[in-house]
């Protein structure tokens, strides 16, 4: 599955770094920075707890 | 069961000029446990009319999948920023904190700049304006930041542990422990100087004007023009988009904003687990279970009853109900906290062991606090402090087990008065 972010719309809430460190990281100004694009297995259900948690909607997980 | 925008209607219809049938928010609840109107509201649908301070006909969310919605929702704006009817609302807001961050009215008698600065509030903008002052504070309040902040943390905790161990037998846990671990991390981030912070409490924790207030912050960014640091002002000063009117605003906003919250989630769960014994002795026995605890804290023990009210700016349809234009929607972290359509069985019960990231308990959307992984440390250091450091401490009174009038016209519990007794000698 393939993980997509939007910069734009992040807030810096820090949910996806918080949940999925090994996916998501935050720049020094604590926007995301996409560390896995691609998410398999524990990965892939990490990613999808911190695209439910963002509250910016910025964060997309789909087949492609 | 969804409630249809015509029964939406119908019932705003029927409570028109008629005060028995008015709704407003329900006085009968504590933090830990909230008043059972909510859950009755959650049942009749996901939005429920409410009555306003001005006199508007409202809605107010209750369930978790609608406050979400609304939060994330950018057709819903901040202004007019509408209070809604609560139970004996204080006529003065007891301290600085959530109130202060929305001037209904600019205070009097302020001069010119800082009526601009306090009209460039965060929390009433909207769009590129918000995004532009928002993102001028993040860098300081990454989860790595915070994560970098933790030994500073856990020193002064340190030092506040000994200090109420030396004082006396009982204490106040929100007084004597929790405010001041708050407001000194707080102090600590912004980049206000230790020998400030007895000024600091007095201008923003006991009550002042609001030109005391600028009049501080003014001298404290002269002071730190030429002493810069690892923090939120060196970072303003240092940016070139900023004029002096945003950082003055800023930082207001910021000195008051999650400082009573921090204090009053501490003290609360502290009340939480003094008095659910087998909660205190399970992560008593393994101090790890505090970092997702926390989560838990924050979401059986949520201090907004609603959040500020956000108004519709066209019209909207959430889960079948028609908001329309102009419509404001108080939404209910405490409800949605305790919406078992998406907690599950046993929603009001408080249950360290429960996975409860979601929660609403720092709000959500562009708006949702910015302190939280800061937050979440001082919350976290704060508990296991006092499990490490007191193992025969238990609670005497608090004030926050009867129900009380909120703080602030926006609706939140007030932490109260938590007396402890520290050892059993």
């Amino acid at each position: 599955m393939v993980v997509v972010v939007q910069r734009d719309a992040c807030v810096g809430a820090g949910q996806c770094t918080l949940v999925a460190p090994d996916v998501f990281d935050q720049d020094d100004d604590g926007i995301v920075l996409l560390l896995e694009p691609e998410v398999e297995g524990a990965l892939l259900e990490a990613a999808n707890k911190a695209a439910r948690l963002c509250p910016a909607r910025a964060i997309a997980v789909s087949a492609q | 069961m969804t409630t249809s925008s015509t029964e939406i209607e119908n019932a705003m219809s029927n409570t028109a000029g008629c005060p028995f049938h008015a709704r407003s928010l329900p006085s009968d609840g504590t933090p830990l446990a909230p008043s059972p109107r909510f859950a009755e509201w959650r049942e009749q649908g996901a939005f429920v009319p409410l009555d306003f301070q001005d006199g508007h006909e409202g809605l107010v969310a209750t369930r978790y999948d609608a406050v979400v919605s609304v939060l994330q929702d950018p057709r819903f704006s901040m202004l007019p920023a509408r209070m809604p009817v609560g139970p004996a609302t204080l006529d003065e807001p007891k301290s600085e904190g959530a109130a202060a961050a929305v001037p209904l009215e600019l205070p009097g008698d302020l001069d010119e700049a800082a009526q601009a600065s306090e009209l460039l509030n965060l929390l009433t903008l909207d769009g590129a304006e918000h995004s532009k002052l928002r993102r001028a504070v993040t860098a300081r309040f990454t989860v790595r930041q915070a994560r970098s902040r933790e030994p500073w943390i856990r020193d002064m905790i340190a030092g506040e542990v000994a200090r109420i161990r030396g004082s006396k037998d009982v204490v106040d846990l929100w007084h004597d422990y929790a405010m001041p671990i708050s407001a000194r991390t707080h102090c600590h981030v912004i980049g206000i100087p230790p020998q400030k912070y007895e000024d600091f409490v007095e201008l923003f924790v006991e009550p002042s004007t609001a030109q005391q207030k600028y009049d501080f912050i003014r001298a404290l960014l002269e002071e730190r023009r030429n002493d810069p640091g690892e923090d939120v002002i060196t970072d303003l000063l240092n940016n070139p988009e900023l004029t002096q009117i945003e950082i003055e605003g800023l930082l207001r906003l910021l000195m008051g904003a999650g400082r009573d919250s921090v204090a009053y989630l501490i003290a609360t769960a502290s009340v939480a687990l003094l008095t659910h014994p087998e909660q205190m002795e399970l992560l008593r026995s393994d101090v790890e279970g505090v970092r997702p605890a926390v989560e838990e804290f924050m979401r059986a023990g949520s201090m907004f009853v609603t959040l500020f009210a956000r108004t519709a700016t066209e019209d909207v349809e959430i889960e079948g109900t028609i908001i329309r234009a102009g419509t404001s929607v108080a939404v209910s972290p405490v409800a949605a906290n305790r919406d078992p359509a998406h907690w599950g069985e046993n929603p009001e019960q408080f249950d360290v062991t429960r996975d409860a990231f979601g929660h609403i308990g720092f709000g959500y959307g562009i708006h949702g606090c910015i302190g939280q992984q800061v937050a979440r440390v001082e919350i976290r250091e704060a508990i296991t402090a006092l499990l490490e450091g007191f193992p025969d401490i238990s609670l005497v009174s608090a004030e926050q087990l009867e129900p009380h009038p909120f703080a602030h016209p926006v609706a939140v519990y007030e932490a109260g008065e938590v007396l402890v007794r520290l050892t059993t000698a």
